[in-house]
């Protein structure tokens, strides 16, 4: 899969910004009636890279998303995906773009080889959708039909639809929602490779922990708006927020000797664990030399890093998932 | 042209592989024909002009089955793809929309011709029903009557919010309209108010077009059947093209 080789653009000049820009928004604004869905939304996504779209259920993210792809008007703003403006070349972007949609499905009883085979013929230049197939570990499931799949493989027959055109840019809306943990490791794997053969993911997804595990940037969305944008590693240095090392002590805790640490910001004993609290680069260094430097027994120790809830915490004052504590 | 016949393919096999829809669309008209063949048989009979059962009514079982398929089985079939998306898959493809519906009717409007062949067939070499007029110009009005009623299914899923109201709706007017056709019920039983009244059913003069060439009337004689059958598939068209939505 090498997009970009023998997919030159309509129009001359196209191919230059589309060199390193896959996506561009600049200002995009949409509204349902009195909502502003999307509310002045601007970012690059640049080739080559995974760019998650995060943010609680509701925020947005598929609203924009769709703009993007061009199913949906926005009401003003720019877009330009692959140097195309998505609402008047629509065709030529749906030649070159693949798509996943949230809520999507197929015809009952149609069989996965038989469903690639006609998603192929909808475009100009199709991939070898057995191969695609083979790649994606389905290649023993041509003949079954779609519905009797597991989530996990159904999910991975709707990327192969996205795919099924070798895109330059591929978009995937909230892929792995409803899958269990094992699939959905499974299907991280598989956008990584889309990724490594040179493909562009936009992707959106609620789930920290896939955008902490995948993206190479992300845009944080809230009301429609984007409150951060950057790698997860800069998202997360950027709040100051704090990192956490506990353990249990047999013998009094070495409380003074980690508050001199330079990275420590405070220290404490509660119910039994000692609760060490800071934010430098080797903060989890510098305790565990403290640990090994006193003669007491040390067990359990657990450490914790901020993550992108926490950069949210930070941004909304809310966390991330509705219901789940503050 | 490779897309038109992949989509053709699939709709076919997808048809085929849902016995319901298998069932209704092929095996419905004969097997109505030939439940009402041995019930009634076809001996002359008074009631009929001295025409045999089968004879008087084979032509009209076609107007039962389009308006069944046309009111009932595809807008709820639509409405349903609709709502559960897979329409909007394919809006995310190049395809072009009407290149999908026009796939989607001809496999309809052939499967549902086959099963009125069938029927014509099984009438006329199982029960000796006799056209009178000429074979050709009976399916030939039965094209056209299962192309209007498609057109009419298309512009009732355009309209229509959901599968549940579609599946009202389509009951709700095909009993109806099937009664007031002279299909199911000699229209001569109904009271005079009724019967002109079933005259602007565009299904009442399907019946009448079908049993006027099956008599042997010419087509200059039914120039209003064929009139109000072509308008209403023109008008249904228009609103099937105006307000059709993928999503």
């Amino acid at each position: 899969m090498r997009p970009g080789e023998g997919k030159a653009c309509g129009a001359p000049g196209d191919e230059e910004r589309s060199d390193s820009v896959a996506v561009s928004c600049e200002n995009v604004v949409k509204h349902y009636g009195e909502v502003r869905a999307v509310d002045g939304v601007s970012f690059d996504v640049h080739r080559g890279e995974i760019f998650g779209i995060i943010g609680p259920n509701g925020a947005g993210k598929t609203t924009l998303l769709e703009c993007v792809e061009g199913l949906r008007t926005h009401d003003s703003g720019s877009i330009e995906v692959l140097g195309l403006d998505p609402q008047r070349r629509t065709r030529l972007v749906r030649e070159r773009t693949g798509v996943q949609l949230q809520t999507s499905a197929l015809p009952q009883r149609i069989k996965v080889g038989e469903a690639l085979d006609l998603f192929a013929a909808c475009y100009e230049r199709p991939a070898d959708w057995r191969d695609l197939l083979t790649r994606l570990g389905l290649g023993n499931k041509t003949g079954s039909y779609v519905e009797k799949l597991s989530g996990g493989q159904r999910q991975r027959v709707f990327i192969a639809f996205a795919l099924v055109n070798d895109p330059g840019l591929v978009f995937l809306d909230e892929l792995t929602t409803g899958l269990d943990p094992q699939a959905r490791l499974a299907i991280w794997d598989v956008i990584r490779d889309i990724r490594d053969g040179g493909t562009t993911v936009v992707l959106t997804t609620h789930f920290m922990e896939e955008a902490e595990r995948l993206c190479d940037r992300v845009a944080i969305v809230d009301h429609g708006r984007i409150v951060a944008l950057g790698t997860v590693p800069e998202l997360i240095a950027s709040t100051g927020a704090e990192s956490t090392m506990s353990f249990v002590v047999d013998g009094s805790p070495p409380l003074d000797r980690l508050h001199a640490l330079p990275g420590v910001s405070y220290a404490e004993h509660v119910e039994g664990r000692v609760i060490v609290h800071g934010t430098s680069a080797r903060f989890a260094q510098d305790v565990m030399g403290v640990l090994a430097g006193i003669d007491a027994r040390v067990h359990d120790l657990r450490s914790q890093q901020p993550s992108l809830e926490d950069v949210f915490l930070a941004l909304t004052g809310r966390r991330m998932r509705e219901g789940a504590p503050a | 042209m490779t897309i038109a016949t992949k989509l053709v393919g699939v709709q076919t096999k997808r048809t085929l592989r849902e016995p319901a829809a298998a069932f209704f669309v092929i095996a419905f008209a004969p097997l109505f024909a030939l439940l009402m063949g041995l019930i009634f048989g076809n001996d002359p009979v008074p009631e009929f002009g001295d025409r045999g059962y089968i004879d008087a009514n084979l032509a009209s079982i076609t107007a039962i089955v389009v308006a069944i398929s046309g009111l009932v089985v595809v807008p709820t079939d639509i409405v349903t793809q609709r709502e559960t998306g897979a329409l909007r898959r394919f809006r995310a493809t190049p395809l072009r929309p009407l290149a999908y519906i026009a796939a989607d009717v001809a496999v309809r409007f052939a499967l549902s011709m086959l099963g009125i062949a069938v029927m014509f067939a099984v009438g006329i070499l199982g029960f000796g029903a006799h056209a009178h007029g000429n074979l050709a110009g009976v399916l030939l009005a039965s094209a056209l009557g299962v192309l209007t009623f498609l057109a009419v299914g298309y512009a009732l899923a355009a309209v229509l919010p959901s599968q549940g109201v579609a599946q009202g709706v389509g009951n709700v007017l095909v009993f109806p309209l099937i009664i007031l056709s002279g299909a199911a019920v000699p229209l001569a039983v109904l009271p005079d108010g009724i019967r002109q009244g079933a005259q602007l059913s565009p299904l009442t003069q399907l019946v009448e077009l079908l049993q006027g060439l099956w008599l042997g009337q010419a087509w200059s004689e039914n120039l209003v059947p064929v009139l109000v059958l072509l308008g209403v598939l023109g008008i249904a068209t228009a609103i099937a093209a105006t307000f059709f939505r993928w999503e």
